[in-house]
Formats: C-alpha cells, structure tokens, sequence
C-alpha cells in the first residue's frame, strides 16, 4: 500500500467523521429548536458544512471525480446555502411569522409586516 | 482488505445509514410541520441530505470490493451536481411564492 493512498484515504475517513458530526448537530437543532428562524440557523449548517466535508471525502477517495467538478459542487453549496436561508427567513418574516422570544425587533420599523394569518 | 479500507467501509456505512435516518426525520418535518415555511425547510433538507446519501454511496462503492460491479461512481456526483442546482431553485421560487402569492 503506497504512501499517498494512505494519506487520502486517512483523510477521507476524518473529512466523513466530520461531515456527519455537522449533519447531527444540525439536525439536533432542527428537531428541538422553537422557532422557523432558529431552525433555519441550524439546517443552514448541514448545507455549509456537512454536504462540503463528505464532498472533501470523495474528492479524496474517487479516482474518476476530478478536483475541478468537486470544487464546482463545493463552490455551489457554500454560495447556495446562505441565499436559501435568507430566502426561506425573508419570506417568513415579511408574511408575519412570529417569533418565539419576541424581545426586541429592530427591522420593524424598516419592513413592513403582513398579519400571518394566512400561514 | 487490509485495516485502512475496512475502518473506511464502516466509517462510510455507518454514514450513510445515518443520512437515511436524518433524510427520515426531514420527510417527518416536511409531512408534519407546523407551518408552510416549516415545511419548506424540510424539502430543502430532503434535497441537501439526497446529495450527502448520494457521495456517500460513490465513495461507499469505490472502497468496497463488493459493490465495485459499475466502474464509474463519478456519475453520482453529476447526479448530486444537477439535485443541487434543481433544489436551490424550488426552494427560492417556493418561499417567493409564498411571500407575494404570485410568481413573477
């Protein structure tokens, strides 16, 4: 067994352990979190960080996966990832979701609200 | 199979029946929400996690010599390239419709 094959396969076998570490804890938050918005926080995590790690993995393991393609998947991920959870956050905001600790609320004043009853 | 690929072969399996798991739990959350923008987040969830199911199985098949009957395992990458592009735009358009009930 070559040298290099050790590397990359030690490698992949850390980058999975990791990928899944991240998936668990945000699915931890997506089960007990209270609210759309602090769900959001968590699940944007599995995106970010999970999908990329476990895509680290096979970039390190596939023979066939090019790194160009691999990086193509991991630079879409990390540039989608956030638009999602801006979109999904926005759009409940702006339709009147309430907030499970509603202390204060600084876009108040900036962005109008609909009633949510409609949700 | 010397120890490095066996440790990989349960450390992916083990992997993937976790995403099965989670892929469950997300379905649960999209069936049984407790709004419409709940819901959404979980069919995005579906989407993300169908992608970690995918790369899991490609390196799953590479490093074990009983699933190595299909040469290209790179096809599932594509595969996940395209389920992203797909799930990123259903997710943008879904929460944009259901913000202003109308599409454009």
């Amino acid at each position: 067994m070559q040298i290099p094959e050790i590397i990359l396969k030690s490698t992949a076998i850390l980058l999975i352990l990791l990928g899944s570490l991240y998936s668990s804890l945000g699915m931890l938050g997506l089960v007990r979190f209270p609210d759309v918005y602090t769900r959001l926080h968590a699940t944007g995590k599995i995106s970010a960080f999970g999908a990329v790690f476990l895509l680290g993995a096979a970039i390190a393991v596939l023979p066939e996966l090019t790194i160009f393609k691999g990086l193509i998947l991991i630079l879409f991920l990390l540039l989608a990832s956030p638009v999602v959870a801006h979109t999904i956050s926005s759009a409940a905001y702006k339709s009147g979701l309430p907030l499970a600790q509603s202390g204060r609320d600084d876009l108040a004043e900036h962005l109008p609200r609909a009633s949510g009853k409609d949700i | 199979m010397n120890p490095l690929d066996r440790t990989l072969v349960t450390v992916a399996a083990s992997a993937l029946v976790l995403h099965v798991v989670f892929l469950a739990l997300a379905a649960w959350r999209a069936w049984r929400g407790e709004n419409s923008f709940d819901r959404l987040i979980g069919l995005d969830l579906i989407g993300i996690l169908t992608l970690c199911v995918l790369v899991l199985f490609a390196i799953l098949s590479e490093a074990w010599p009983a699933l190595q009957a299909n040469a290209n395992n790179a096809i599932l990458i594509d595969i996940a390239l395209g389920l992203a592009a797909l799930s990123y735009l259903s997710t943008i358009a879904l929460a944009k419709y259901m913000v202003d009930h109308k599409m454009f």
